[in-house]
């Protein structure tokens, strides 16, 4: 690379301008505002400055509750997803028929609003005439009360988010696999190497950038999962609040409760976790390709 | 020889077995959604439910459409869409030709700062957004629905990934040609990467299509609406009519859909097109 | 060429940082209405009304009012949002003064309550709009007080619903006026019940005998509420009791363990249910899936009686006193310009008006808001053929409002959680009684 020189910040000043406004001005405010006890948004009055706020959110049962939730679902949808993409994708970009009608058919998850799907994906919950009980019923599996038991409720709500976030992730891998050049698969095609080696050798490394980057917006994403649940179980976090996630906590305490300071304060610990797990895995990849 | 015939016919199989599964995993709650559309307000909360409609209802379009002025909000929706879009693809390019290909002092640093506005929810931003708009005077404007989304770090952060994938040396070599980077930027590696920019091009008008709390916030005029606000009205406190509702989201859908369709046979013709001519 | 470009960026930040400042002044910018809203005690509600006076005007001396436009945020849809309209077309083409209401639908009531919240951190309110006590307590300063209007300028502040004015008045000053309310009814299915030789239940102890009739001879749930923290609040009054103040949970006592105990004991023998993923009772009860359930009388339009049955709608049942949740937002006034506000509160007396609220009424299944409007001819006439508004009316002297309050929305979520838990889990009185106190109480500390 050329030596430095400020020249980069040229090509970054128009989106940068946009981001401190919009997004890094905001942030910085919220960061405050978690520091400020009993906070008026209105008038921008508060009582006192300290850990209150903090305080107050960890002592708070549902926000506990909305953490562990939040990271199993993570755990589960994440890593689902971008297996299950992966090998869509692979086929996808495979020699098959009807290439383009599949592509097309994998991507319609993603153009649907959450709103209309989600209410589709509760009636396929439903325990007494929902389609998945009865597919589970022909091997014999008896009626899941998918979201009426607070047992199922975030087992529901990782199905339907898979199904949601398969489509961008299948996108972003077939856009990679492009870029593949296709002399390394012919010259592979030539040595007759076997095709899980091609995939191992050649396409996994080949989109190993849209891997990385798929798990990492996964993951934000997954983080920050609010309107599916909001969609699924009808504008509740679902029985008994089973499966309340942290952005719905934060939205409910400064929307509905004007609790500014706790959900300022429940967003600083959201950003401080994803933050660091980001750091992991990137000091993680840096060091697999060094 | 026979047998490897019998293998790779039972591999074509299983992969054809795959993606129809997975196919029909994917479509069902999208032909559910459609089906829904066409009941009648009984049979959509009947039990148990029909997969397909009895008597079909092209009604509910016509009153889904009746609920707002949607000629008008349909036009300020490709207005916004068009503008954000084409505004995200200049400073996405942009910024990520400076974060693959330039270096300049706090570039780590600066990248990280941009990784890290993504981690805070977007609803803890609206409220202090908002307020700026208002100091700007932009309420009811269409700037106000354009501006603060004419950056976005998921893209630039995706296209970072795939600049990076470009070779070093055509770099190297574009400068030894005295070719200048923006020169280069354009030249290269813009048609080098028609697959992933395309991509986020439907990325974002998926984005601008369907977004809703926003353009509802910072408009007070059904002349400044867009079509997502006018979709949401089949809610009352005591129920909603489903049936309009999937009426609704098939309208707002289709477009996005058409667009699709259009568009993607640039992202599946990716690099073997454009090829590494310059 | 560099320094420029780093002064270009220098300069937004220092813009930002500047907006930074900007914002934090905001609040000094409060109207006057911020010492009337802070002397303002529920005690000394008269006094308010005259602190109001200094920033409402003076309506009496002067009732020229100039033309000008006024608007009206709302969040009412469909036929609610017809009949606005042309309610509003009449008032914009009948006023004396010409005085044009521009109506702005703002999505549904969490959009607009958003919507409210955001502008009253701009300080750019519209000039009305309607709202929820609850959701008025972090801008109270900025609800214009129409005690003065009220007093100066209103023919008969006695005929609307006392329970309304209660709920009004209840931050000590009047902030609003009533409009699109409801009450919550019982909804039964009256073919079934005839057949099993019931009628709908006047007291706790017919809806056990009902519950134990569907049980034991149709194998059939008979009771649900949309509403659980709502019908907590109900039940706890029509045993004489009380429900949550800012002190916290009333509750924890003899009442309130025996109200809990009837609660739990209607799901624990099965003679009711929780809504779950049925969202509301109206979908189960229209499929006949449950004989009878407890919710907004505006639901309504959402039961679907064609698969041949009747329904019934009754006034909801008491035990020792009778209790009923009233719904529905009211009226709130925020402009602060005089002439404004003089025009605002024509449209809000028309909008209350014995005429218009009949109209309103009868189109949309909300409730009117005087006694002169149940009364007249026209409502009377309707009543006949409507279950629902007779229901409605034959318990409007026993409404109740839940009391808003720095916290309120938070019990009422936590209380909906905790009936939930405690219902899934088949907990004793005793425990769910402590347990709900409990959940109430971490909320007001």
């Amino acid at each position: 690379m050329e030596k430095k020189s400020l020249k980069g910040y040229l090509y970054l000043l128009p989106a940068l301008i946009i981001i401190l406004v919009f997004t890094i001005y905001p942030l910085i405010k919220a960061v405050l505002m978690s520091f400020y006890e009993g906070y008026s948004i209105i008038n921008g009055s508060f009582d006192a400055i300290g850990l209150g706020n903090y305080k107050e959110l960890f002592s708070d049962k549902v926000f506990r509750k909305a953490l562990t939730n939040t990271s199993i679902y993570v755990v589960f949808v994440v890593p689902c997803s971008i297996l299950l993409s992966l090998l869509i994708a692979v086929l996808l970009n495979s020699k098959i028929r009807c290439k383009g009608m599949f592509q097309t058919l994998f991507f319609l998850p993603y153009v649907t609003s959450v709103i209309a799907i989600g209410i589709v994906w509760s009636w396929i919950f439903n325990s007494n005439y929902g389609l998945l009980n009865y597919v589970l019923s022909w091997f014999g599996i008896e009626a899941v009360p998918w979201l009426n038991s607070p047992d199922y409720a975030l087992m529901a709500l990782i199905i339907f988010s898979i199904w949601k976030s398969m489509a961008f992730d299948i996108l972003i891998f077939l856009a990679g696999l492009q870029t593949i050049s296709p002399d390394l698969y012919n010259a592979a095609r030539v040595d007759a190497t076997p095709k899980w080696r091609v995939f191992l050798k050649i396409t996994v490394p080949g989109i190993s950038p849209m891997i990385a980057y798929a798990f990492i917006m996964g993951m934000i994403n997954a983080f920050k999962v609010y309107n599916e649940v909001f969609s699924l179980f009808k504008s509740s976090a679902g029985p008994a609040n089973s499966a309340i996630t942290v952005v719905y906590y934060i939205y409910d305490k400064f929307y509905n409760s004007a609790d500014y300071g706790v959900a300022s304060a429940a967003a600083v610990v959201l950003f401080v976790i994803i933050l660091a797990l980001t750091m992991i895995q990137r000091a993680v990849s840096d060091k697999k390709t060094a | 020889m026979n047998e490897k015939k019998i293998k790779s016919s039972l591999g074509t199989i299983l992969k054809y077995v795959v993606l129809i599964v997975g196919a029909l995993f994917t479509l069902l709650p999208f032909v559910w959604m459609i089906s829904s559309s066409l009941k009648s307000a009984t049979e959509i909360v009947r039990v148990p439910p029909s997969l397909f409609p009895e008597e079909i209802q092209v009604v509910n379009y016509a009153k889904a459409w009746a609920a707002a002025p949607f000629g008008r909000y349909l036009i300020n929706t490709v207005i916004i869409t068009v503008f954000t879009t084409i505004g995200v693809l200049i400073t996405t390019v942009l910024s990520a030709f400076a974060f693959s290909r330039l270096n300049f002092p706090g570039k780590k640093l600066v990248f990280s700062l941009f990784l890290a506005t993504l981690m805070i929810p977007g609803e803890m931003l609206i409220i202090t957004n908002f307020i700026t708009i208002t100091k700007l005077k932009w309420i009811d404007t269409y700037q106000a629905m354009i501006v603060p989304w004419l950056s976005n770090v998921f893209y630039i952060y995706l296209l970072t990934q795939f600049f990076m994938q470009v070779p070093e040396t055509l770099y190297l070599a574009a400068k030894v040609d005295k070719c200048s980077d923006f020169k280069y930027m354009i030249k290269i590696m813009v048609p080098m990467n028609k697959s992933p920019i395309t991509t986020i091009a439907i990325l974002n008008i998926i984005g601008s299509w369907n977004s809703f709390l926003w353009p509802l916030l910072v408009t007070n005029s059904d002349e400044m609406r867009v079509l997502s606000n006018g979709l949401i009205r089949f809610q009352t406190e005591a129920g909603s009519s489903y049936e309009l509702i999937m009426a609704a989201s098939c309208i707002l859908v289709m477009p996005i859909i058409i667009i699709y369709l259009f568009l993607r046979k640039y992202v599946i013709e990716g690099v073997a097109q454009s090829g590494i001519k310059g | 060429m560099k320094r420029r470009r780093i002064g270009a960026m220098l300069l937004t930040a220092a813009l930002a940082t500047g907006m930074l400042a900007g914002c934090g002044d905001n609040g000094s910018s409060g109207t006057g209405a911020d010492e009337a809203a802070n002397t303002a005690q529920p005690a000394e509600s008269t006094d308010a009304a005259g602190t109001a006076e200094a920033e409402s005007g003076d309506a009496q001396s002067d009732t020229a009012i100039e033309p000008c436009e006024i608007t009206f945020w709302h969040a009412m849809s469909e036929q609610q949002e017809v009949t606005l309209t042309e309610l509003t077309d009449q008032f914009n083409s009948e006023n004396e003064y010409g005085i044009k209401v521009t109506l702005v639908n703002q999505g549904y009531y969490n959009d607009l309550s958003t919507k409210l919240t955001a502008n009253a951190a701009a300080d750019t309110l519209p000039d009305m709009a309607q709202a929820y006590n609850s959701w008025l307590i972090p801008y109270l300063d900025k609800v214009v007080h129409l005690d003065d209007f009220v007093a100066n300028d209103y023919d008969n502040y006695d005929d609307i619903i006392e329970s309304y004015r209660d709920e009004c008045s209840q931050f000590g000053f009047i902030a609003a006026m009533p409009f699109n309310k409801s009450t919550y009814v019982y909804f039964y299915n009256k073919t079934l019940f005839d057949e099993l030789g019931l009628s709908a239940p006047e007291t706790w102890e017919d809806i056990k005998t009902v519950g134990e009739a569907f049980k034991t001879e149709k194998g059939m749930v008979s009771l649900g509420f949309d509403d659980m923290a709502g019908m907590l609040e109900a039940s706890l009054r029509q045993n004489g009791g009380d429900y949550v103040t800012e002190e916290g949970a009333q509750f924890d006592n003899e009442t309130g363990l025996e109200t809990v105990s009837f609660i739990m004991d209607l799901y624990s023998n099965g003679y009711a249910r929780l809504v779950g993923e049925d969202g509301y009772f109206s979908g189960p009860f229209s499929n006949q899936m449950i004989a009878a359930y407890i919710g907004s009388s505006t639901g309504v339009s959402y039961i679907d009686t064609s698969s041949g049955w009747e329904l019934g709608v009754a006034p909801l049942p008491g035990n020792k006193e009778k209790a009923a949740n009233q719904a529905g937002t009211n009226l709130v006034m925020f402009s602060q310009d005089e002439n404004r506000q003089k025009a605002v509160w024509e449209y809000m007396k028309f909008l209350t008006s014995e005429e218009a609220t009949v109209k309103w009424a009868m189109e949309t299944g909300y409730l009117p808001v005087r006694t002169s409007a149940y009364e007249s001819d026209t409502y009377q006439e309707f009543m006949k053929n409507d279950a629902t508004a007779t229901a409605a009316y034959a318990q409007a002297d026993s409404f109740f409002s839940s009391p808003a309050f720095d916290g309120s929305y938070d019990i009422q979520s936590a209380v909906n959680a905790k009936l939930e838990e405690l219902i899934l889990n088949d907990a004793d009185p005793e425990t769910a009684l402590s347990e709900l106190v409990e959940a109430v109480n971490a909320e007001t500390k």
